[in-house]
Formats: structure tokens, sequence, C-alpha cells
């Protein structure tokens, strides 16, 4: 049993991410800080939340980068509309105007996914650049920082507060309780529903889901749902916790939020990805982009390392699975289906 | 026998024009192993489809277990106990054994939660019926062709299936793996659950069927009690004519010759060692051994596909290096794959573009732009030379039926007018009569001088075309026999008796 | 990028090897062209400024840019590939020869010899996508990385160089010569467009009348059906990105004339997402793909641009009405070709 723990991806994953942690830690000790800690897990909240949202449909198999543009439209969208109607209340509202907009959204992919039998990542490209031009056009085209009264405070409804010599006055945010929950939620839905099973056999081969009866398109659609439901959340919590709300949040991070799903063992072919390695994976891009800073990395190079560090990690499996490969290539080429 | 569960009774299916089944009838009995023969195109999987609840037939009647169907949809046809197991055993690579095994039951409950307990029960119960354990926490990626196999029949099992379909199982198994799946198939068969097993493999037809039956062109031509009938008689029913074993030409070898081809003590880690072989102008060298024994990593050596870690190889006495399949090409070597459409074909591109890939370097003109009319021209003459029934050559391949897309593999590696040809199984998954004259068309080419590798397991094709046979185990060339100097049942007995050594 | 399962049914595909450009004519042209005839017809109605010389020549100076790195996106998805890096070299090969030109060689040896050095400085742009299709040639063809990993990887680290290198900073202050490409006509046809044309030719002629062409389609196809038949997928690879690489950087070198600077995030991940939109738009799956179709394709971009900012004109937020439009434009097409698909699929 442990034996297996060990070989596990997400066991790499961690043992890397521990490995970093030292190695940041001797060089400066600052790293080694409840401020610090505080910060990369602030830092991370909205990165979990999407992650978590995206995760299902990546091991469905299919490539979305349309959810950074519902995130934007469906919170930017909401505050626009609030603040015209002159809402000064709290938080709540905001999120459950924008997870209905984002649900909304992310089944309009669902939808042209699987009536019109079309690949996830040529709708979401086509979603993605549709919807930020709408919010561009429609909704607004400038970042808003006039917030209802009742939502002034959110930023800093800290859990827990720390003061720290090298960063000030810190805390533990309250949006961490939606990271867990929504992490322990979607740890559930993956592993002990017949859907959540149902997400994992389409990605492992589509047409034997079919023909084992699993009611493909409506899976489909439940995690469009949710990827939409879950970007929703990412984007209204960005907004509050940063103090303003901005069409084009998230435009350019798409490929980043994909890149820590596939660092946590999610495969780009599908059938593969779990919470936890997700969970390891963003906080894994968290903690490089700490030590780039802590480690004296100056700002103009710290992109480069971050480079190279990508290709050794996307390289690394490549060449193990190749060696397998090798070893056992005669399954591969001389038996048929 | 006893009583019958499945009984059809004047069946016919027609698709279009084309006749595909014409009042037939056949019947399944409780516990019997039925086999179900034919060539390709006789009528066998239109059967199964109708049986299986796939397709309506346009006359007849179905009866299961005395129930009456004038049609069947698939989900009466698994209520009614029938089992498929096709060729992909529906499994999910990615999902564990467990999972696998109690996935239908799972979704049959329509239960939206999991519980892992029920899941693990479901199959360590489905292992212990058919007695055989797997670890049920493992990936089906991990396991074997045999293994998921098992694992396919599990399932069957588990859905209580009265009648298991079987299509063409063997296919891709070693004969060890063979001899188990028989032991199980006996093995329901005492539980009276009844097999209806597809094959054109006669010889395993005739060690496992209690009955056979035989169709040809969308007729039965043969129902007979198994016992007694032999592979001759099964040929002529399938076939209708007398397949001529005796009048087999073998070209003669010129042993003073230079070698086309000369290996020497070429090595790959994993795969085979310190292999030695000498092929002769005009000879056909069979290489043969049990499935991991390196045969086929030997031949994707000599093809460039797993390079050699060390060795020499030389082709007409000079020594050459092979470290792609265009270095091989180069050299004249040409490599048809086992699994000619799905490692041969180019379905969506034209059939000239297929017949002319391989020599597309000898295309270019000076200035290096492709000469586009001689490649038409070239795929052109092919179509014709082949007969291949299409009305132009830039139509996509997948337009043309079964028979012609082999005939344009065939096309693309004789284009390459190669020195030296390596076969992978050339007849696996090809009907009797197509086999015969596969043969020929081999002994025929080694005749005009081409050196023939053949990768084999199908002792009587070895026989029928072979000078020499090399058998193979745990990666060394074991022995070396001459057609002449043995039987087909030693050398039944040496393949199967590497089993023991390989383990 | 995701398999196409669309790819099966374009039957009339398999034409086009054998006869010349007419031959390049399929559904999908017809589709694209009548979309652009609609376009056109419907600005020129509404707007007396679309059709005059001084827009169409507005467009023709815009257009190249983002045209010539569709077909550098194009080339790789052919081989079931993609590559995310595009932008990022087209933009360090701008930064490399920028620095070159403004920090690397004293100014006065430049201003004594400027054309040598803008040529030298264009040579080092190509260089670098020489360069940069190798990394990603080994990357994706030798170690085997997915492709969509590989270039995510190589689009970080190349624009990581050039951000360490220039701190972030635009790079500016270039010889007169180095706009020369980007600002200048020859025979009232501006220059980049004319460069734009001789990359899609070239195209062409790389994928349709050379062995090399044939073979990615080839392998685009069947990757183990092109190795059994003697082709070494490896070095198709390599040299499909180093291609890729090529017109990456003859972007960087138009970018570079047109706009008198280096930035290291011009474009930036939009432009990426773009040049897929346009292989989309111009139905470029593996083993398949229509230069014709790429050409029109960018044509119908670059005239929704133009056209709602001339019909939009003072409304605010006008220029961002083209992103919202070609989404929706991607869309419809996908649901055209459903059904135009679905007619085929039946007959």
């Amino acid at each position: 049993m442990l034996n297996k723990i060990l070989k596990t991806n997400e066991f790499i994953v961690f043992m890397i991410l521990v490995g970093l942690s030292i190695v940041v830690g001797a060089i400066n000790p600052a790293f080694f800080s409840l401020a610090t800690l505080f910060d990369t897990l602030r830092g991370s909240i909205v990165y979990f939340i999407m992650a978590f949202g995206l995760l299902p449909i990546m091991i469905s198999g299919g490539v979305d980068i349309s959810f950074v543009a519902i995130a934007a439209v469906s919170s930017y969208a909401t505050h626009m509309f609030l603040i015209s109607r002159g809402y000064q209340g709290g938080v709540f509202l905001y999120f459950v105007i924008a997870c209905v907009i984002g649900i909304l959204m992310g089944l309009l992919n669902g939808i042209l996914v699987t009536r019109f039998k079309l690949p996830v990542f040529d709708v979401s490209l086509a979603t993605y650049t549709m919807w930020f031009g709408f919010n561009l056009f429609f909704i607004g085209a400038t970042a808003n920082f006039d917030l209802p009264k009742g939502t002034i405070g959110y930023y800093a409804n800290f859990l827990l507060t720390v003061k720290d010599p090298f960063a000030g006055t810190t805390g533990l945010h309250e949006s961490i309780l939606y990271v867990i929950a929504i992490g322990l939620f979607m740890w559930w839905f993956l592993k002990y529903t017949t859907i959540g099973r149902g997400v994992y056999a389409i990605g492992g081969n589509r047409d034997v889901a079919i023909r084992s009866g699993f009611p493909v398109n409506r899976i489909m659609l439940i995690i469009f749902g949710i990827m939409g439901f879950m970007s929703a959340i990412a984007g209204v919590t960005m907004a509050f916790l940063s103090r303003n709300f901005n069409p084009v949040i998230f435009i350019n991070q798409p490929l980043d939020v994909l890149a820590a799903i596939i660092l946590g063992g999610a495969a780009i072919t599908g059938g593969r990805g779990t919470v936890v390695g997700t969970t390891l994976g963003v906080l894994l891009i968290q903690v490089i982009n700490r030590a780039l800073i802590l480690t004296g990395i100056p700002v103009e190079w710290q992109r480069l390392v971050v480079g190279v560090i990508l290709i050794l990690f996307t390289s690394i499996p490549a060449l193990r699975e190749r060696r397998m490969k090798r070893i056992g290539h005669t399954t591969e080429i001389t038996q048929p289906g | 026998m006893t009583e019958e569960i499945l009984r059809v009774e004047n069946i016919s299916k027609r698709f279009g024009g084309v006749v595909a089944l014409n009042n037939v009838s056949m019947s399944v009995a409780k516990g019997e192993t039925c086999c179900l023969v034919g060539e390709n195109g006789s009528g066998k999987s239109t059967m199964i489809k109708i049986i299986s609840g796939v397709y309506t037939p346009d006359e007849g009647d179905i009866f299961i277990g005395g129930n009456h169907y004038k049609k069947l949809t698939p989900i009466e046809s698994i209520r009614e106990g029938i089992q498929v197991i096709y060729q992909d055993f529906s499994l999910f690579p990615n999902l564990t054994v467990a999972e696998n095994i109690s996935i239908n039951q799972q979704l049959a409950s329509g239960k939206q939660f999991i519980k892992w307990k029920d899941i693990n029960r479901i199959a360590e119960e489905g292992l212990a019926r058919i007695n055989i354990s797997v670890p049920l926490d493992v990936t089906v990626e991990t396991l074997s062709t045999a293994d998921r196999q098992l694992i396919a029949i599990v399932k069957a099992v588990l859905a209580d299936a009265r009648i298991l379909i079987m299509d063409e199982p063997t296919t891709a198994l070693t004969q060890k793996e063979i001899a188990s799946l028989f032991k199980i198939i006996d093995d329901l068969k005492s539980r009276g659950i009844s097999t209806l097993f597809v094959s054109h493999k006669l010889n395993e037809v005739t060690e496992i069927a209690d009955r056979t039956v035989i169709f040809r062109n969308g007729v039965k031509a043969m129902d007979q009690d198994a016992k007694g009938l032999d592979v001759k008689t099964m040929e002529f029913y399938m076939t209708g004519r007398k397949i001529e074993t005796e009048s087999i030409s073998f070209g003669k070898v010129d042993i003073t010759s230079e070698p086309l081809l000369q290996v020497e003590n070429l090595n790959l880690k994993h795969g085979y060692f310190d292999i030695n072989l000498e092929l002769k102008p005009g000879e056909i060298l069979g290489i043969t051994g049990l499935l991991g024994s390196g045969r086929t990593e030997l031949a994707l050596s000599l093809f460039g596909v797993m390079p050699a870690d060390s060795g020499k190889i030389s082709v007409q006495g000079k020594e050459v290096k092979i470290r792609s399949t265009e270095d091989a090409i180069g050299e004249g070597i040409a490599y048809v794959p086992e699994d000619r459409i799905r490692e041969g074909l180019f379905l969506d591109q034209s059939i000239n573009d297929n017949i002319v890939v391989g020599i597309i370097d000898r295309m270019v003109s000076r200035f290096g732009f492709l000469k586009n009319t001689q490649k038409r021209i070239e795929g052109e003459n092919w179509i014709k030379r082949l007969e291949l029934k299409t009305p132009t050559g830039a139509l996509p391949a997948k337009s043309l039926s079964g028979g012609n897309q082999q005939r344009v593999v065939l096309a693309k590696w004789l284009a390459e007018n190669p020195k030296i040809l390596i076969l992978n199984g050339p007849t696996v998954g090809v009907d009797v009569g197509s086999k015969a004259d596969i043969h020929e068309l081999i002994r025929s080419l080694a005749r005009e001088g081409l050196g023939i590798l053949l990768i084999s397991d199908d002792i009587p094709e070895l026989m029928q075309t072979c000078h020499r046979i090399l058998l193979m185990r745990g990666g060394r060339i074991a022995e070396e026999f001459k057609r002449e100097e043995i039987t087909e049942n030693q050398l039944n007995t040496e393949l199967i008796g590497a089993s023991a050594v390989n383990g | 990028m995701e398999p196409k399962p669309a790819k099966t049914s374009m039957v009339n595909r398999g034409l086009f090897s054998m006869r010349p450009v007419v031959a390049q004519i399929d559904r999908q042209t017809i589709l694209l062209l009548g979309v652009f005839v609609a376009l056109v017809a419907f600005f020129g109605f509404t707007r007396d400024t679309f059709l005059t010389e001084r827009s169409i020549t507005s467009m023709a100076f815009q257009l190249p840019e983002i045209g010539v790195l569709a077909l550098a996106m194009m080339i790789p998805i052919l081989t079931g590939g993609i590559n995310l890096s595009v932008n990022a070299i087209s933009n360090l090969g701008a930064v490399l020869a920028g620095l070159f030109l403004v920090k690397l060689v004293p100014q006065e040896v430049v201003s004594a010899q400027p054309a040598l050095y803008v040529l030298l400085a264009f040579s080092i742009v190509l260089v670098i996508g020489v360069v940069t299709g190798i990394i990603n040639g080994l990357l994706v063809g030798y170690i085997g990385v997915p492709p969509i990993l590989a270039t995510l990887a190589t689009m970080t680290f190349f624009t990581g160089i050039s951000t360490g290198l220039t701190g972030g900073k635009t790079v500016t202050g270039f010889p007169d010569q180095v706009g020369y490409i980007g600002s200048e006509s020859f025979l009232t046809i501006p220059i980049p467009f004319i460069i734009f044309v001789l990359v899609t030719v070239l195209t062409y002629i790389l994928l349709f009348q050379t062995s090399f062409g044939f073979k990615t389609r080839m392998m685009g196809s069947n990757p183990t059906a092109s190795m059994f038949s003697g082709v070494n997928n490896r070095t198709v690879i390599m040299r499909v990105y180093i291609v890729s690489g090529i017109f990456a950087a003859i972007t960087g070198i138009l970018v570079m004339s047109r706009t008198m600077s280096a930035a290291i995030e011009y474009g930036s991940t939009t432009y990426v997402l773009l040049t897929i939109l346009i292989c989309v738009l111009a139905y470029i799956v593996p083993g398949f793909g229509n230069v014709f179709n790429m050409f029109l394709a960018v044509l119908i971009l670059q005239v929704i641009s133009t056209g709602f900012h001339m019909v939009l004109l003072g409304v605010r937020g006008s220029s961002f009405f083209k992103d919202f439009s070609w989404g929706v434009l991607m869309i419809l097409i996908f649901i055209i070709n459903y059904f135009m698909r679905g007619k085929k699929a039946q007959e």
C-alpha cells in the first residue's frame, strides 16, 4: 500500500514541493513564516477554484480556455448591474447572481459541444473570444473601483492575522474556506458519484462510456455547468480581494491554470487527474513564484526560470514514458485493438 | 442434446441490394460451445448483430429461452442473457479492474453514489465465479491483452450471461493464453453457460467446438457435431472449393550465393540478444516464437523502428546503419505490419498517395519539387495491376472495401520494389481462401529473388512457405529447422515447449 | 489541440494534391468566400468609406502580421500538433534584433551603414526563428512532450529571455531603414501584404509540391502508418517546427518594422489564440489543410475588424465589438459545418 502511494504522481509532485520549499527556506529563512504561507494561499485562492472547476473537463478529455472569460463576464456584469441599481449590500448577492450567469455561460459551451459534436477546445476558443469582446463592448471597457458599502471590508475578512517583520500585517483570508469546501466537494463528486466516475469513463474511452450506458451528454453539461459556477466564484472573489472589477480579469491566465492542472498529474488526453494532484500543482506554481522573489532572482529573469522549470517538468515524464514504451514495445505494436 | 437456449429460424437480412443472410436457421443448446465459422462477408457478423439486437432481421424469428421475438432490441438481448465480447473488450483503460467489472451493476442499479466497498465486493465475486485472480486495484491499461479479455468475460458472466458471444477472441493471445481461455470456456460450460465462438482459426475450432456451424455467402453451408470434423472438410465448406496444398512449389535457394541480409551479434536491451542470421536471395526465412520471445523486436530493429543497441547488419555484403525506417527503405528493406489497416493505411488520404508514400523521395525533381503527374501515374498503374475497384485514385482510401484496402497496402510495399521483405503475421485475420493466395504471393516473390523474413506463430503457414525456420525463446535464437526435416507436430511441440522457459 | 471528429467526412479533400491551385477550392472555401462577400457587401453598403483605396490599403498593412503568424500555427496543426510559442518567437526575434541595433553595435557604426546593419538585424530574427524551432522540434519530436505542453513551456521560456534581456521595457530608437518594410508600398501594394502573399504561396508549395509537405500531411493522418512507410517522423516534426519558427520570425520583422519598436508582450496570448481561431475557421485538421482557406479566413477577420470599427465609429469601446463578432462568427461556422457534414453523412 505504502509502496503504491510512493509511486503516485501526487507523491512525486508533493516531494518536489517539499524539496523546493526546503531549498528556498535555506536561502531565505523568511520563506518559513506564517506571513509567507498566508500570502501564498491568498495568491492561490482563485487559481484553486478555477482549477477545480476545470479539472473534470480535463479528465473527460477536453481542453477549455473559456473559463477565464466566464469569470470575467459573470463578475463584471454582476457588478455593473448591481452598481447601476445603487446596491449597497454585501457580497452574497454578488455570488448568487454571478453564479447563475456563470452556470448559463458554462452550459452554452456544453450545449455547443454535445449538440453539435464539436471539440471542447474549438468551442472554448470561440466563446473565450466572444465573451471578452462582449464584456468590453456591451458592459464596459474599464476597471471599476466603485464598490458597494457592504462589500468594502470584505478583502480584510481574515480568519487569523499575523504581524510579520517583512510583510507587515497580513492574514488568512476567509475565502480559503470556499477553497476547502469546493475542493472537498470536487473530491467527493469525482470519487463517490456515478456521474463523477462517468467523467473518468468518458476520458478513458468515450465510445465505451456511451455503450455502457453512461448519460454522456448529460455528464458533459453538468461538468460545464460546474466549470461556469466555479469560474464565477473565482471571478467575484478575485475582484473583491483586489478591490476592483476588471472586464479582462485573467485574460492572459488560461494557460497558467491548465499548466497547474497538468503539473498535478492530469493527462492532456483525458482520463487522469485528481483533486489532490491539482491542489499540489497550483501550490507548486505559487511556491515557484514566491521562491523566485525570495531567493533574490531579479524580477526580469523570473519568467525565464519558470520557463526552464516548465520545460524540465514536461520533458522528464515524457522521457520516462518513452523508456517504458520501449521496454513494453511489443504489446504496443503487435497487438491490434 | 439438452434444452435449447437460443434458436433463430429462417433469418434473412438485406442491406440495399446485398443479401447478407438468406433464410438461415441455427440454434445453441445450454452449455454448448458452438463455433461459428466463415470467411469475411459470409454473414457471421451480421448474425451476431441480429442476435445481440443491433440489427433487425427482414424475415425470420428469434427464440431465446422460450420467448419469441420478431425483432430484438439490444436491451432485450442483454436481459435475455446474451453478452457479446467485442474485440476491444469495452473496457476503460484508466479505471481499475474492480471498477471496470462492477460498472454495469452500478449503472443498472441507477444509484447516483458509489460505495467502493460494494464495487470491490462485486468484482471479487465476479473473479471468483470464473476462478481467476487479478489484482483489483490496478488500472486496466497495465494488464496484458489476455487479462483484459478475462475482465471482459467476468463482466459478461456477472451480467448473468446465458450465452457468451466471442468475436475472434484469440487473435492477440499467445498459445498459453489461448489454452487458459479454453479452460475457462469449458468451466463456463459446466455451469450451463453457452459460448458462441466466432473464429476462422480452424485448428482452434476443432479443439474447442461441440458443434460447428459454417456460413458461406449468407447461407448456412454446414451444421454438425464437431466430433470427427477435420480442418480440410471445414475449409471445403467455407470456401466451396478444395484448397490444394500438395501443389506448392518452393523456389530453389542457391546456397552459394552471397547473402542478401546478414546479421551479426545483434543486441537490443529488453528485446533480444546475440542474434546471428543470414538470408539468401530467394529464401523465405521464418521466425517464430511466443509473444515476448523477441521476434517482433528483432523485426522492428531490422526495419529501423527500434534500432539495435549493438551488432552488425549487412545488406548484400555491405555493412549498413539502420537507425530509422527511412534508412531501412533506403537499403531496400520493406516491412508489412501485422495490423495492415491501422498501421499501414492512411484512411483519409487518397488511394494514390497511399500507394506512393513509401517511394515519395524517388518522385522529386532536381529542384526539389514533387512530380505530381508521375505520382498520379504510378498510383493509377498499381490500381490497374491489382484490379482495385475504384473510379479514381484520387478518392480517399476509406472509400474502398476492406479487401481492396488490403490491396492498397500491398501495392504500397510492392511499389517500394524491395530486396528484402519483412512480413509480420501476414495472414492474421485473413480468411482461408485469401490465406492461400497470400502464401502463393509470398512464394512467388521469393522465386523472383527477394529475400523474405516471415514472422508468424501460425505453424501451417510457416510449413507452407518457409525454407528455414528460426525459433526464438527469451530473446535468443534457440533452434533452427529446415522445413524438410521437421513436421508440423514437432514444430508445434517445440513452440509450446518454449512457454515453459518463458514462464 | 483536440482531434477533430469531423476530419473523416471531408471526402473531397483528397483531390487537391493532384491538380494545381484550382483544386484548393473545397466546401469550406465556398463557405468562407460566401461569408467574405457578404461582409464586404454589408460594410460596403453601410459605409461609403469602407471600399475606398485608403481603407483597403490600411487593411492591407494590418493583416499580414496575423496572417503570417497564422501560417506558422497552421503547419504544426497539420501534423496533429500545435505551436503556442509562435508569438513569443516573433517577439524574441524582434527584441534581440532591436538590442543588436540599439545596444550591441555602437550607434555611429550603425548610422554609417544603416542598410547593412538592418539587414543583419533581420537575419538575426530569422536565425532566432530557426533556433527556437529546433528547440520546439527537439521537445516534441525527440523527447516526446505533447506539443501543447512543450510549446506552452517554450512560450514562457522565450518570453522569459526577452523579459530578462530588456528588463520588460520596449526597445525603440531603430534606424529609419527598419521601417521600410512596414510602411512602404511597391506599385501601390503595401510591402507587408506582398510578403504575406509570398509566404502563403511558399506554404502552398511546401505543403503540396515538396516531399516534405507530403510527408507532413501523411504523418498528420496516421503517424504509425507513416513510420512504417519510411517517413522519419522525427525529422518531419523537427522541420515542421523550424518552418513554424521561421514564419513566426517573419512576423517579428513585420511587427518591428511597422511599429518601429520591439516589445516583449506585443500581441500576447490574444495573438496566439487568434491564429488558432484562423486555423479553425479555415478547417485545418491533422493531415489536411487548405492554404487558400487560411488566406480567406485572415481576410474575413480583418474585414470584420475594420468594418465594425467604421460602423461603430464614436461608440464607446467600439474596437472590442470585433472580438465579439469573431467569436459569434466562429460558432456560426461550426454550426453550418455541422449541418453540412450531417447531410453528407446521410447520403
